[in-house]
């Protein structure tokens, strides 16, 4: 158990950048995602904290201790990789007990480790198989099995659920997370799958182009994004772009007014912006309502346009609005996506103040 | 009579129906037949000779059956085939130790003019063993005369390490590398990371590299002919030179079937241990 920092880590190849300037601190057991498009350096990170990589700058931290040179053998990190990558000639319990062995530990310790590994992961029993005779599940299952064994400082995952059928994949990530609260490891985990990292995350990292974009939990990445980028890439979002106009009343908490689409949209408070900024407002498709034109229904926001199509999914159906030549997109469930199926024409978008997200063009850090 | 024109109708009654009867004749049958007769021809030929060997061999004086031919060959030639059996163990002793760290740099490290070395490391593979021989003459005349068996084994692992590194470094490519990486994250040093995981799951390509080393240095006369040592026959020098003084006699024959006889049971165990089991299927990567 250990808290890792990583300061102003960067990794170059050549001339391309793959992390540039990360900093991240994450506490004592806690669970962090680092969350991103393929490309966007969150696993490069990762094998740097692993040692797999030597970054190009900066220091990475267990504890106190500087690991940044240190190879991984000598990091004490448990890291499960998108491949259970099991050793194929070892048995499973050869391979839970592998790193217990290389440390030189006797044998006798090291069969009641790997028996209790075993029943901890749920496979007591299939110690003498070997990995061909297990399935992908059960092989990744495994996989952590042979990582908790040697008591790592930090659980690193590597995308482990990919290469698993969904169903799979919900019932691990709920297992790996049980087993990271039940051991009280810190834990870092990358992936591109936003539902898993909701899921078992304490605070997840949403990367883009070798940098950080936003650092938060599940609803301050998606009620509060900071940049256009966290705004699009988490859920789906009507991005309306614009000019703050002035305060919606007066103090600090009062909400800005937005021009856009030849409306004043009253929007969210928010720091940080200024009168005459450029701005994004951010409103969800699901907190949209669609009311009767002429209708205010107590909507502050109140936008017409023209229903392109609907497009049923299932739980909720998907409409696509024209406003003033902007594709706005809303999402209705219950009766009500029955009824908009077999309808056209002209309707009124409601949306309240608070879900109107504004934010800045050009992120502050640049 | 309307029942028998279609058989179709036929099929509903007790009879079986007449499509289920392969025609005697079929072109799919008349193919298997001649892939058959091609392929018995084919091993005619080649096992004929060695045929007509064998045969030679088990021949006694005046024509007789004689098993006492092999006898002889253990206890004469004897001394030649333990002779061949060391330069081909020490041949193999030194082409795995050149081999094994030369095909893990080659494969594990990028460097300038990596795959230039590669080719110029095969390049004893299409140089004639007369020519290796008459190089390796002038080298140790040059340099210091070798009398030991160790010249010998020299020129054979020089002719013959590329037969070897090819195929191990095709099981080092083959293996994915997360399983060394896999290893060091869960504390092994790179040589134990080598020793427990990489030389097994290469296995295969080090014992097919080993098989065709051994059946090359075994039989090989021409090279040997010109570097071995004084007083050090191998088995097949021993066969050339019998033939070139005494012609060919039936207990000659029978040292060159034995000769034969090591290189197929040297296959034999190859398959026996590699070739019905599929280390490869087992990567999941």
């Amino acid at each position: 158990m250990a808290t890792v920092h990583l300061r102003s880590v960067s990794k170059l190849y050549g001339q391309t950048v793959a992390v540039d300037d990360f900093s991240l601190d994450v506490a004592d057991g806690e669970f962090v995602t680092l969350l991103g498009p393929s490309g966007c350096g969150k696993t490069t990170t990762l094998r740097m904290l692993a040692g797999l990589i030597e970054p190009s700058g900066g220091r990475i931290l267990f504890d106190d201790q500087d690991v940044t040179w240190l190879p991984p053998r000598k990091r004490n990190i448990g890291f499960v990789f998108q491949t259970p990558a099991l050793f194929p000639h070892l048995s499973v319990a050869d391979n839970i007990a592998f790193g217990l062995s290389v440390k030189g530990q006797k044998k006798p310790a090291i069969a009641s480790k790997v028996e209790e590994m075993l029943a901890m992961v749920g496979l007591t029993g299939y110690g003498a198989r070997l990995p061909g005779q297990l399935s992908g599940g059960q092989q990744q299952r495994v996989a952590l099995a042979r990582v908790l064994a040697t008591d790592p400082r930090v659980l690193l995952f590597d995308e482990p659920l990919s290469a698993l059928d969904k169903n799979l994949r919900d019932t691990l990530k709920y297992s790996i997370l049980d087993l990271q609260r039940r051991t009280g490891k810190t834990a870092i985990y990358v992936t591109h799958d936003q539902s898993e990292a909701f899921a078992i995350s304490d605070r997840i990292v949403v990367m883009n182009n070798g940098h950080i974009e936003q650092v938060g939990t599940q609803t301050d990445i998606y009620l509060q994004p900071e940049t256009p980028y966290v705004a699009e890439f988490i859920g789906a979002n009507n991005g309306l772009r614009g000019t703050i106009a002035g305060r919606d009343g007066d103090g600090d908490d009062a909400g800005w007014l937005i021009e856009a689409l030849g409306h004043t949209i009253r929007g969210a408070a928010r720091p940080g912006l200024a009168i005459g900024q450029e701005v994004v407002a951010y409103v969800r498709p699901e907190d949209i309502e669609i009311v009767e034109v002429g209708d205010g229904a107590g909507y502050a926001n109140l936008l017409d346009g023209t229903i392109d199509r609907v497009i049923f999914e299932g739980a909720t159906a998907q409409v696509r609005v024209d406003v003033g030549g902007r594709e706005m997109r809303v999402d209705v469930s219950g009766n009500e996506r029955l009824t908009l199926m077999r309808r056209d024409g002209t309707v009124r978008l409601g949306f309240h103040p608070v879900t109107v997200i504004p934010v800045s063009e050009v992120p502050e850090a640049s | 009579m309307t029942a028998t024109a279609d058989p179709r109708a036929q099929g509903t009654t007790a009879s079986p129906p007449e499509e289920s009867r392969a025609p005697l004749l079929s072109s799919r049958r008349v193919t298997a037949a001649l892939s058959h007769v091609y392929i018995w021809a084919c091993l005619l030929v080649f096992v004929a000779p060695f045929l007509a060997l064998l045969g030679y061999s088990l021949t006694g004086p005046g024509g007789t059956y004689a098993v006492a031919n092999f006898q002889y060959v253990l206890g004469s030639f004897g001394d030649n085939l333990v002779s061949s059996f060391q330069v081909a163990a020490l041949t193999l002793i030194v082409d795995l130790a050149v081999c094994l760290p030369a095909a893990y740099a080659l494969v594990r490290f990028t460097f300038r003019g990596r795959r230039l070395i590669f080719s110029i490391l095969s390049l004893p593979l299409y140089v004639p063993g007369a020519v290796i021989g008459l190089s390796l003459i002038l080298t140790y005349n040059f340099t210091y005369h070798i009398s030991s068996i160790w010249g010998l084994v020299l020129a054979m692992a020089v002719g013959t390490f590329p037969l070897m590194l090819t195929p191990i470094v095709v099981a080092m490519k083959d293996l994915p590398l997360v399983f060394e990486e896999a290893a060091e994250c869960l504390g092994a040093s790179r040589w134990q990371a080598y020793r427990r995981i990489v030389l097994p799951l290469i296995g295969p390509g080090i014992s097919a590299g080993l098989l065709l080393a051994f059946i090359i240095v075994f039989n090989e006369y021409l090279v040997t002919l010109f570097v071995h040592p004084p007083g050090l026959v191998t088995a097949p020098l021993r066969v050339f030179n019998l033939i070139r003084t005494a012609g060919l006699a039936p207990t000659t024959a029978a040292l060159a079937v034995s000769l034969q006889l090591v290189s197929f049971v040297a296959v034999l165990i190859f398959f026996r241990l590699f070739g019905s089991r599929n280390l490869k299927g087992t990567y999941f990567v």
